[in-house]
């Protein structure tokens, strides 16, 4: 009795004399932790979703069973958009356009080995800082700021939950500290069980086009070969594939670029009959695209990075044949 | 657009508004009684302009490459600015736009006195709107939303939520594609 008492007592004043800001270890903890919770746990959340003058309502339902993880995010507004990972394919509902857009699912916990974790490396891109907040959804959260140390890359900020390490809030900061994107949880349930039900779409599908896409392939044709030459720094190429990308007619190389945190998609398929068109951006939400034409492909870098950084990756692709050796080469995942 | 109003808003979320409004008419409108409910809050004599103020800034961002031309009778006017594509700063330019379209006091007679409170210079009578890029054809919105998808897949988990939560984003505005000039690398 005794023992338990001096055990509880020890932990009430190790909570007490935990520093309002903890070290980056503390911080690297967090992160793993939310990475983790984010990928295993049941949960079932409404969360606003904000960027520039838009924002929507959305749900999010994650279910895991057998260690293989579900889940569905559903567009509350307007649209009524939805993508549903099932434990084989990605469909992509889109009621707006009539057309559900349907890929092989990935093998993502392969991909996930492949990345960094919170260490050296991405301590030499960020910045992490931990602190005690306010309250959310009525439970206690730590905030964690990830900025980084260069203009590659947005920042990030996170609210924890104190017991599940969920994010209950996030944004995306830009370099000038200004928000790009936000997410708010207004409910969010952690539950020991979600029913397979309960990730069943909304949308009736009559009528609707279906775009399947192929199987992934692995590069076998002339010309497949495709690098990037300067990739920013600490972006590393972490996987490639050939694979037919829903709603893209044609296979397309793909190329995985990540800096630990955020991830950049380079998509080179063929170019159209038309010939080369000109230069392309687009910004969507807090992602940022840019398309261009090389050696007779069109060349597109996806990324939920700032423009500048998929436009420097893009305009530096090129055939592998074009130069003696890619400054980056992919780990096989 | 309070943000905006204040000079808070990011450049590249003024060229989204910017680019929202020349398909919203309500938010159009709104723009432009928020513009004038600010002015005549900050305008010490109370000068308001005139009704026809908000519907010019609707039209001229309805014209796209039209402008507004602010009926300041002291003030001589520019010609109108076109707006040339491809359109590598767009985002500075509605930017720089907007902020004209804040600085101008229309239909006042007095543009002089809007001047010298704002700090603005008075003679700037010509307001334009630029329209930049070009919305997405369905063929580009899918392919979009598809790249977003696949990429959605190899993101962490926090990541893959953020892409496709952007992916499901009903406007179709938010995905704006603008043709850029590229410099020879």
């Amino acid at each position: 009795m005794r023992r338990g008492f001096a055990a509880v007592a020890c932990t009430l004043v190790a909570f007490a004399t935990l520093p309002a800001h903890a070290g980056a270890d503390d911080a690297s903890a967090w992160l793993r932790r939310m990475t983790e919770s984010l990928a295993s746990l049941n949960y079932d959340g409404l969360f606003t979703h904000s960027s520039g003058a838009q924002s929507e309502t959305m749900r999010i339902i994650h279910r895991v069973e057998d260690g293989r993880s579900m889940e569905r995010l559903v567009s509350l507004d307007g649209s009524g958009r939805e993508i549903v990972r099932t434990p084989e394919e990605v469909h992509f509902y889109m009621p707006d356009r009539r057309v559900v857009l349907v890929e092989p699912r990935s093998d993502d916990g392969s991909l996930l080995r492949a990345l960094p974790s919170p260490g050296p490396k991405l301590d030499a891109l960020y910045t992490l800082d931990l602190r005690r907040g306010t309250r959310l959804l009525g439970r206690e959260v730590r905030v964690l700021d990830i900025k980084p140390r260069d203009a590659y890359r947005y920042g990030y900020r996170l609210w924890l939950d104190e017991q599940s390490a969920m994010p209950l809030r996030s944004e995306v900061v830009d370099g000038e500290g200004r928000t790009v994107e936000a997410i708010h949880f207004t409910r969010l349930d952690v539950r020991d069980r979600i029913g397979a039900g309960e990730l069943e779409p909304a949308v009736d599908t009559a009528g609707f086009q279906w775009v399947r896409s192929g199987k992934r392939t692995e590069p076998r044709v002339a010309g497949s070969g495709w690098q990037v030459r300067r990739a920013p720094p600490g972006f590393r190429l972490v996987a490639r594939r050939v694979q037919v990308v829903p709603g893209v007619p044609v296979p397309v190389q793909h190329l995985i670029f990540s800096d630990g945190f955020a991830s950049v998609s380079v998509f080179i398929e063929p170019g159209s009959a038309k010939g080369p068109g000109p230069p392309e951006s687009a910004t969507i939400g807090s992602a940022n695209a840019f398309s261009t034409q090389v050696g007779g492909h069109m060349v597109t870098a996806v990324g939920e990075v700032p423009a500048a950084t998929v436009r420097d990756i893009a305009l530096s692709v090129a055939p592998l044949e074009a130069t003696a050796a890619p400054a980056t080469e992919p780990k096989d995942p | 657009m309070s943000a905006l109003l204040d000079g808070e808003l990011p450049k590249g979320e003024v060229d989204l508004l910017v680019r929202r409004m020349a398909r919203d008419a309500e938010l159009k409108r709104a723009f432009g009684n928020y513009i004038l409910a600010g002015e005549s809050l900050r305008a010490p004599g109370g000068v308001m302009a005139s009704q026809g103020f908000a519907a010019r800034v609707s039209a001229a961002i309805d014209a796209g490459e039209g402008v507004v031309g602010a009926a300041a009778p002291a003030a001589p006017a520019r010609a109108p600015v076109r707006w040339r594509r491809p359109l590598a700063a767009t985002a500075v330019a509605a930017s720089a736009a907007l902020a004209a379209v804040l600085l101008v006091r229309p239909d006042s007679g007095d543009s002089q006195q809007f001047a010298e409170r704002s700090g603005a210079p008075a003679t700037v009578p010509v307001v334009a709107l630029p329209v930049g890029g070009a919305s997405p054809t369905p063929a580009q919105n899918q392919r979009l939303a598809g790249y977003l998808v696949t990429h959605g897949q190899y993101a962490t988990p926090m990541g893959r939520r953020n892409a496709w939560s952007n992916a499901l984003a009903a406007d179709p505005g938010i995905a704006r594609v603008i043709p850029e000039p590229v410099e020879a690398r």
